[in-house]
């Protein structure tokens, strides 16, 4: 189907109007953590990929939903981080948690921690992800978790910044004043 | 690397309990034990809960792992993006896809952990768990726990301290009481949470010795296969380190 020679001028004037942050589509570089085939399910039960955010820089990290202390703090220390930018900068970042407890963390489990936590929808996604998928998230990430018999589960706390084709920007594991990182997230969202 | 469709249910059980792709390669049976006595994992009083689950007979062989590559191009030498294996993946393989003849009944090393995942989520299982391997790897020929026993200690770190030479083949040596084959003395093998066999702290205390807080410290053969897995990256290779994959209980069940 050709494009009618309207809707390409439109379509060239909306490109120049609002320059994308970066390609969201062609090739990944080979180091993008978005070349995994991962298969997530969002607070609002929608499929997705691990590129979702493809094209804006990411906060990633793994949690739980019924973890009782842990799993908050991480959610409360990253919109500490991005509370710390301008909001142009904040603008652009999203942020990605992904559950690896997903017999539990259903789509209204999720919605409700979103909410709990007053997460801006537009930028923040809750997600779960299939055992298999979580431990190559999780392994591609560097973030180890065990599942304890009670249903609790043992997990290190890394929050990691990806650039717009998802490669690893820097990580941190401290929830409050990791200075260097916060340099980072503001260099990757400028 | 994208997965292929799940099939559900009974369906998958009774796929994977057929066992077809792994016919060559086949499935035992391993009793679970509600309170196993890990090295690393549970606490000491109640140990750690493992259902039944089955294993693969041996490690998975350089010919094994040609026919998933052939099947899966984007596991070839060369299609992996480094993010999923680093350069020395099956370097030793005379050609991109064919490992050539002496090596075809050796086990295939050269993979890292997310090469080993696929592999066996191709065959509708997983990689074993630490706690499942270590059960697994428990007995000798007579015994299902002969870990207290000098002369079965002995024998794995004799295999620890030989030089490391060609590779033998497969099931040269005998089964043991499960009728799995070669748990000791032929590669190290990959499990599905080696990433998560010890935080950072206890990482450390393993090291630091002192400060050991693994139990059965007598258990030497034992602490070098964590301190070796845990030293790995995911997407590590190493010239010694291979992998079988494992089916959970549904499927162990309909097994003999």
């Amino acid at each position: 189907m050709r494009t009618r020679p309207f809707l390409k001028r439109l379509l060239l004037l909306a490109a120049l109007s609002c320059p994308p942050l970066a390609p969201a589509q062609g090739p990944l570089p080979p180091d993008s953590l978005y070349q995994l085939g991962a298969r997530l399910t969002t607070q609002d039960g929608a499929p997705a990929g691990l590129d979702l955010h493809r094209g804006h820089p990411v906060l990633i990290s793994m949690f739980y939903g019924s973890c009782p202390a842990a799993c908050p703090m991480l959610i409360t220390a990253m919109q500490a981080y991005e509370s710390h930018l301008d909001e142009a900068s904040r603008a652009r970042l999203r942020v990605l948690m992904v559950s690896f407890d997903a017999a539990r963390d259903g789509p209204a489990q999720l919605a409700g921690i979103a909410k709990l936590h007053r997460a801006d929808p537009a930028r923040w996604t809750f997600s779960s992800a299939p055992d298999n998928d979580a431990r190559r998230i999780a392994a591609l990430l560097g973030i180890s978790y065990r599942r304890q018999p009670g249903g609790e589960f043992d997990h290190s706390l890394l929050i990691t910044l990806l650039d717009a084709q998802g490669r690893v920007l820097a990580s941190t594991s401290k929830l409050v004043g990791d200075t260097d990182f916060q340099a980072r997230l503001r260099a990757a969202t400028n | 690397m994208k997965t292929s469709a799940r099939i559900a249910g009974l369906g998958a059980a009774l796929l994977c309990c057929a066992a077809a792709p792994g016919s060559g390669n086949p499935y035992v049976r391993v009793p679970g034990n509600p309170r196993f006595q890990s090295a690393l994992l549970g606490d000491q009083a109640g140990g750690v809960a493992v259902a039944d689950f089955a294993m693969q007979d041996h490690p998975v062989t350089n010919a094994e792992f040609a026919t998933f590559v052939a099947a899966h191009p984007e596991w070839r030498r060369g299609a992996v993006a480094p993010l999923f294996a680093d350069s020395a993946y099956l370097t030793h393989w005379q050609s991109l896809d064919a490992p050539g003849e002496p090596l075809a009944g050796q086990p295939v090393t050269r993979v890292s952990w997310f090469a080993a995942e696929a592999y066996c989520e191709a065959q509708d299982a997983r990689l074993p768990t630490w706690a499942e391997w270590e059960l697994a790897a428990a007995a000798d020929t007579t015994q299902q726990d002969a870990r207290g026993d000098p002369a079965w200690r002995q024998a794995v770190l004799d295999w620890y301290s030989r030089p490391a030479g060609a590779l033998a083949l497969v099931r040269q040596s005998p089964a043991n009481v499960y009728g799995l084959h070669d748990l000791h003395g032929l590669v190290w093998e990959w499990v599905q949470d080696a990433n998560s066999l010890m935080s950072s702290d206890e990482a450390q205390k393993f090291c630091g010795g002192g400060a050991l807080t693994l139990r059965q410290k007598e258990n030497f053969a034992v602490l070098m296969r964590v301190a070796t897995l845990t030293s790995l990256k995911p997407a590590d290779t190493t010239r010694s380190l291979g992998f079988r994959c494992a089916l959970g209980f549904r499927c162990a069940r309909g097994l003999s």
